[in-house]
């Protein structure tokens, strides 16, 4: 197809500055595949050939996948948010009004990051039960297993600490009756709670404090424990799909 | 060459002619992994498919969301509660235990033993092999299961927690009735699982609903 | 030579076993940062607990006892307290509803305290009716001050039988 156009990207790729960026070449070769892949700061986790087996949908219906591409999905929407929001009482109410009625597509962002949220929480227990079903736990997977208990634990608590943001009727005392459980546990409740609220009731310190939790501390964390997750999952084999034998029952 | 005996060992010839070495106990034979089945190459093979995956997702998200609006209530006001003042989804449960146990044990105690409960499973081998209830020592490990089921429906009781002793109820009845008719009586292989399967199914279909109040006869005085 | 034999070196003491100076030292190392360690948590917690506070005080004055006539419950909505007046003296109970949170209301034709959220009934010295609340309303600490208002402290919970007397 020697098309001006693709004549003119083919120049484009033999100039010294694209050869600078682009180091591999064109990925027609198994070694520039390859090299995609290795070669490739955000993606070097991954192994240079997978298990055909392995890509398909029903392996895993691509449940962990999702989850991290919701995760994606969610920093990019939230990060967008942010710029129209501020953590205050009662401005964060307001700004929310805004972002629906004056902020050009912020009804869509809002939107977005909300619907996200929902559909992380369900996807992460789904890929839990997934996992669980499939012996996927079993050693030597263990602690990854653990890892995965923790990233749903902060699944959750990053839906809770977003969920007051808002600061409408339905945040304040979902998260009003939320602390008053904290203060339930024995000996140290009160105190984690005075802690968690920075101070006694659910007021202007309470949604700093989840603001931060929500946007820096547990995002960070996430992060952190995803890589671990994906690192162990390729480290060991990727995608082990159990094969049938001849007679239908399954091997291992 | 040699069909039934093989012996293990090297001799001068090792490297000219180089040769698996099989060891052979008794009548067993060595065992062969399965093959897993060929490799593509990462690049494109799995990034196009997390492409299209992705895109999938994004469309089918843009699409809901240009539809139906995120909620917002009024302005938060700690002199008025709202009623009923409701968890997110995921938490509906645990506020459902709220109604029925104190603060501590709903709301502390049982997440608690849920998170450590999960964490745990991978580091016990519990029934590794997959034998079914009935084919090992069928009378003991029943019993077991019925003794924790009998004495988590008297904790409830104590609690007046109907809604959820309702669906515990049910599937303590499944269980008995497939330990008579299955460990005791004659089934074939495809009936072995339906019993405890239709236990779950039942018992959660008949608990979601009535710890979502969507059942009338669910409904407590208190809303 | 002979100072070998006049003073013989100390021999080691039997029973202990030797340590070494790497062994001394790491445990020595390991001691310090456990000890920075514990105050790093310590300081970590004092930072995130904070001395002021922009809220209404935990601690308030109620105005003079003659404000509030025998056998009356008022509802004071800045605090969500009541201040209950009996023949026996004056409660300071909380307006939270122990089960989750909900703010009660007065209703003196049924001469109770009922939540709208879950239907827990009170009566006014704050113990339970009916209703899903593990435990009954908590009174708080009341007292006179020096100039003769009175004066309730809400970080304090007090037993339900005490009345102030005034």
């Amino acid at each position: 197809m020697a098309t001006p156009f693709n004549a003119l990207l083919e120049n484009l790729r033999t100039t010294r500055v694209w050869k600078s960026i682009f180091r591999r070449g064109a990925a027609n070769t198994n070694r520039t595949r390859s090299l995609a892949i290795f070669g490739n700061l955000f993606l070097h986790w991954l192994p240079v050939k997978v298990r055909e087996k392995s890509l398909r949908v029903r392996a895993a219906y691509y449940l962990g996948s999702l989850s991290l591409l919701l995760f994606i999905i969610l920093v990019v929407t939230g990060v967008l948010l942010m710029f129209y929001y501020h953590p205050a009482v009662p401005n964060a109410y307001h700004d929310m009004k805004d972002l629906r009625f004056v902020v050009s597509n912020g009804v869509f962002l809002r939107n977005m990051h909300r619907l996200g949220a929902h559909l992380m929480v369900l996807l992460v227990f789904w890929h839990m039960f997934h996992v669980f079903y499939r012996g996927g736990y079993k050693p030597p997977h263990e602690f990854n297993w653990v890892i995965g208990v923790l990233l749903l634990l902060i699944t959750l608590f990053l839906s809770y600490t977003g969920y007051l943001l808002p600061w409408d009727q339905l945040a304040f005392w979902a998260v009003t009756v939320g602390t008053n459980i904290i203060s339930a546990m024995p000996i140290i409740g009160r105190k984690v709670r005075f802690v968690a609220l920075g101070g006694n009731i659910v007021g202007e310190n309470a949604l700093l404090r989840f603001y931060v939790l929500h946007v820096v501390i547990l995002p960070l964390l996430a992060f952190l424990l995803i890589g671990m997750h994906f690192w162990r999952v390729q480290k060991d084999g990727g995608l082990t799909v159990r094969s049938r034998g001849e007679d239908g029952t399954n091997k291992d | 060459m040699a069909q039934t005996k093989i012996e293990s060992g090297f001799n001068s010839d090792a490297k000219k002619e180089p040769r698996r070495i099989v060891f052979i106990t008794r009548n067993t034979s060595a065992k062969v992994k399965d093959e897993r089945g060929p490799k593509l190459m990462t690049y494109p093979a799995l990034m196009v498919r997390e492409a299209i995956v992705f895109e999938v997702l994004v469309v089918v998200m843009v699409l809901i969301a240009l539809f139906w609006d995120a909620p917002l209530e009024q302005l938060a006001n700690p002199l008025l509660t709202p009623n009923p003042a409701k968890a997110p989804w995921y938490f509906l449960g645990l506020q459902e235990l709220l109604h029925f146990f104190p603060p501590f044990v709903a709301g502390i105690l049982i997440p608690t033993l849920v998170v450590i409960a999960l964490v745990v499973i991978p580091y016990f081998k519990i029934n590794v092999e997959g034998i079914s209830l009935c084919d090992e020592n069928a009378g003991q490990r029943v019993g077991i299961v019925l003794g924790v089921v009998v004495g988590l429906l008297i904790v409830l009781a104590a609690f007046d927690a109907w809604t959820i002793i309702v669906p515990t109820f049910v599937v303590a009845a499944l269980l008995v009735d497939y330990d008579l008719v299955h460990c005791h009586g004659d089934l074939s292989d495809s009936r072995r699982n339906f019993f405890p399967r239709a236990g779950m199914v039942l018992g959660l279909a008949l608990g979601d609903p009535c710890q979502l109040k969507i059942w009338a006869s669910c409904r407590t005085k208190y809303g | 030579m002979s100072d070998a034999k006049q003073n013989p070196l100390p021999e080691p003491s039997r029973g202990k076993p030797e340590v070494s100076r790497r062994e001394f030292l790491n445990e020595i190392t390991l001691g310090a940062l456990g000890i920075a360690g514990l105050g790093g948590t310590a300081l970590t917690y004092q930072y995130f607990s904070p001395n002021v506070l922009f809220e209404p005080p935990m601690t308030f004055r109620a105005g003079n006892p003659d404000l509030y006539p025998v056998n009356s419950v008022t509802f004071l909505q800045d605090q969500l307290v009541y201040i209950v007046r009996t023949s026996g003296g004056f409660y300071a109970v909380s307006a939270v509803c122990t089960h989750l949170g909900c703010i009660t209301q007065w209703k003196p034709d049924a001469d109770m305290i009922a939540c709208p959220c879950h239907g827990s009934k009170f009566h006014p010295d704050g113990v339970k009716i009916e209703g899903p609340a593990p435990r009954p309303l908590p009174h708080f600490a009341i007292s006179l001050t020096a100039d003769g208002e009175l004066l309730v402290n809400k970080l304090e919970t007090i037993k339900a039988d005490k009345a102030l007397n005034v």
